[in-house]
């Protein structure tokens, strides 16, 4: 086999000129390709991080039976008392996987400067468990003022925004308002900590964030609308939600778990939208790929088809030719690859060096451009280019091997 | 029993709706051992008749056995390991591998067969030796004269002991000096190791060295068709 490797390498170089073009453009596929899979993957990577720690989704989010559907005609139904509260929390932070778990409640109202109003909408959330929830992008996205403090309990954090319209900064007071559950109109002060941002234009003008305790005292309830669960590795969300449903119908207690991708308002739409684009950028590159392989060997045996003639009077089996060429083209896949990957990793290290900005759309600030160096990928990529490389060869390398040897040997 | 037997062998060719009818009913024998040159004009048939004893070719009709073994009954596969274990071919035009060196050249029929790399080696580079190449064996074509790619061409062919080598205008391409040296070296080689040549020719300067001349004229052999 190796003698035949040899004669295919030198074959391919044979010709400089157009081995060089053929290998470009396959290298420049494989790099395109790889650039744009780094691109997405690490979106990906961005996007599910924003749903968990920005938009404090967690990994799993907790209700009662029944809230998505009927939660909002008669909220108390569909909440959790405060000992069911209590009981679920110590069921989920019994598991390995867990984080943390930690009650939430959601109120829609008015908030007033004393002038203006306008309408909010409000997570309570207890500020230690958020905290960590938010990880490492509450350091990339500071609060402007002081965090939410359970010992302060009519501070509220308030989105830039919206903070901006009604004229709020750190320190400032204001008014809350927001009907109770049971449908009386209730009002609080407030005083604001901090400024945030909440990444995205669609709620930085209408968010806010209470302690747990305020958020329950404007509604005037004790209970929980849901138990949010952060865990350690967020490619066990599925097998964790199937693990606590078993336990929570196990203790009696009627819930819904939904997952990040389910509640992230963004993340499939944007993972389908970037899945299709790759796919339509993969068959584009495939097939510039396979249409170079088949030109070059095409191109290829009609010069030398007289050697072909004299492989085969020497012996050389129909098959022996195919293989041959095939290897051909496989080495032409995989040396195109090579030069793709050295393509691919210059093309990364600049990126890495000097990542440019965008602003994407929805998103309230510049993020840069970042490209993930995926190895896995770069292999299977680089697998695939040789495999088709070396299918695109076999259509000319079979009508080669089919030649008369009398034909073949009168080619000029 | 003769090393080639061939019996009332037509050979057709279509061109378009025109058949061009090469050869018309040729009846040959040749032994094993035989130092033979076809001759006769442009378009006689020279090199339609070695394409067939060749069994790179099949007749239109007649019967051809080549040491026995119908030619014709046998699949594309059966007839490609019957060319290179029975066969040696020289071209008018060397026909080497440009980007394999000379030894590289002499060791692919090996290397087809199967045979591995050191076998190859060792009896590619005493055939090289024979033909007076052993300086050049790395060389490739590009590198050689008209003459030390002939011999080579000539090694390659004798490296798997063939029964019969099969040379199409082997001096046609050379001057008359290098042509007398290929002749004298297959000579050689015939009268060593009994292997059979059969070579197609015009050039009447050479047809002195022969021990049989087979003439061929419209497809027809006029002279020499039997053993003499």
């Amino acid at each position: 086999m190796m003698k035949w490797m040899k004669l295919a390498v030198r074959n391919i170089f044979r010709n400089k000129r157009r081995s060089l073009v053929t290998l470009l453009a396959i290298g420049v596929g494989f790099a395109a390709i790889n650039l744009f899979y780094g691109y997405i993957h690490n979106s990906y990577r961005g996007l599910r991080n924003m749903a968990i720690q920005a938009e404090g989704l967690g990994h799993l989010r907790i209700n009662r039976a029944g809230w998505q559907e009927k939660g909002k005609l008669d909220p108390e139904k569909y909440m959790f008392s405060k000992e069911d509260t209590e009981k679920i929390i110590k069921l989920v932070t019994e598991e390995d996987g867990v984080v943390l778990a930690t009650p939430q409640i959601q109120v829609t109202g008015i908030v007033t400067n004393g002038i203006v109003s306008t309408v909010f909408i409000s997570q309570g959330i207890v500020p230690k468990d958020d905290k960590t929830i938010r990880g490492a992008w509450s350091t990339f996205r500071p609060v402007k003022g002081k965090d939410l403090d359970d010992q302060k309990k009519y501070g509220v954090e308030v989105a830039q925004d919206l903070a901006r319209y009604l004229n709020l900064t750190a320190g400032k007071d204001g008014v809350v308002m927001a009907p109770t559950l049971s449908g009386q109109m209730n009002a609080l002060d407030m005083q604001v900590m901090g400024v945030y941002d909440t990444g995205s234009d669609f709620s930085n003008d209408k968010f806010m964030r209470f302690t747990f305790d305020f958020a329950q005292s404007l509604l005037d309830t004790h209970s929980a609308e849901r138990i949010v669960v952060l865990l350690k590795d967020w490619e066990k969300t599925e097998e964790m939600r199937s693990i606590l449903l078993k336990k929570l119908t196990a203790a009696g207690i009627a819930g819904e778990i939904r997952t990040w991708e389910e509640l992230s308002l963004s993340y499939l739409k944007t993972k389908s939208m970037l899945d299709m684009m790759f796919f339509f950028l993969f068959t584009i590159v495939i097939v510039i790929v396979v249409m170079t392989t088949v030109n070059t060997m095409g191109m290829a045996i009609l010069e030398r088809t007289r050697e072909i003639g004299t492989l085969r009077a020497l012996g050389l089996k129909r098959r022996g030719v195919s293989l041959l060429f095939a290897m051909e083209g496989a080495l032409l896949g995989f040396f195109g690859s090579f030069v793709g990957m050295v393509l691919h990793v210059c093309v990364w290290a600049i990126i890495r060096a000097y990542p440019p900005t965008y602003i994407p759309p929805g998103i309230s600030m510049p993020v840069a451009l970042t490209v993930d160096l995926v190895p896995q990928v770069l292999f299977l990529l680089m697998l695939c280019l040789i495999f088709l490389s070396l299918f695109a060869a076999i259509i000319p390398a079979r009508r080669a091997a089919k030649q008369n040897v009398v034909d073949a040997l009168g080619h000029v | 029993m003769a090393l080639i037997e061939m019996k009332n062998i037509t050979k057709d060719y279509h061109l378009g709706e025109t058949v061009v009818r090469a050869l018309r009913g040729i009846d040959l024998q040749i032994d094993k051992g035989e130092f033979v040159a076809i001759w006769g004009p442009s378009g006689s048939g020279k090199t339609t008749l070695l394409n067939l004893i060749g069994a790179i070719d099949e007749p239109t009709t007649g019967e051809l056995a080549i040491a026995g073994k119908d030619v014709r009954s046998l699949s594309d596969n059966q007839r490609s390991k019957h060319r290179n274990e029975m066969i040696g071919f020289i071209f008018q035009g060397f026909n080497l591998v440009p980007v394999l060196s000379a030894l590289e050249n002499v060791m692919l029929p090996l290397q087809i067969k199967g045979a591995s790399f050191s076998e190859a080696k060792s009896k590619a580079l005493s055939r090289l030796e024979e033909v007076g190449l052993s300086e050049l064996i790395h060389n490739r074509p590009a590198k050689m004269s008209g003459g030390q790619q002939q011999r080579v061409s000539i090694a390659r062919a004798l490296v798997n002991d063939p029964s019969l080598v099969i040379a199409d205008e082997p001096t046609a391409n050379l001057d008359s000096e290098t042509a007398r040296m290929i002749i004298s070296i297959m000579r050689e080689l015939n009268e060593k190791d009994e292997i059979t040549f059969i070579f197609s020719t015009h050039d009447q300067r050479l047809l002195d060295q022969v021990k049989r001349l087979v003439r061929l004229e419209d497809g027809k052999i006029v002279n020499g068709g039997a053993k003499q």
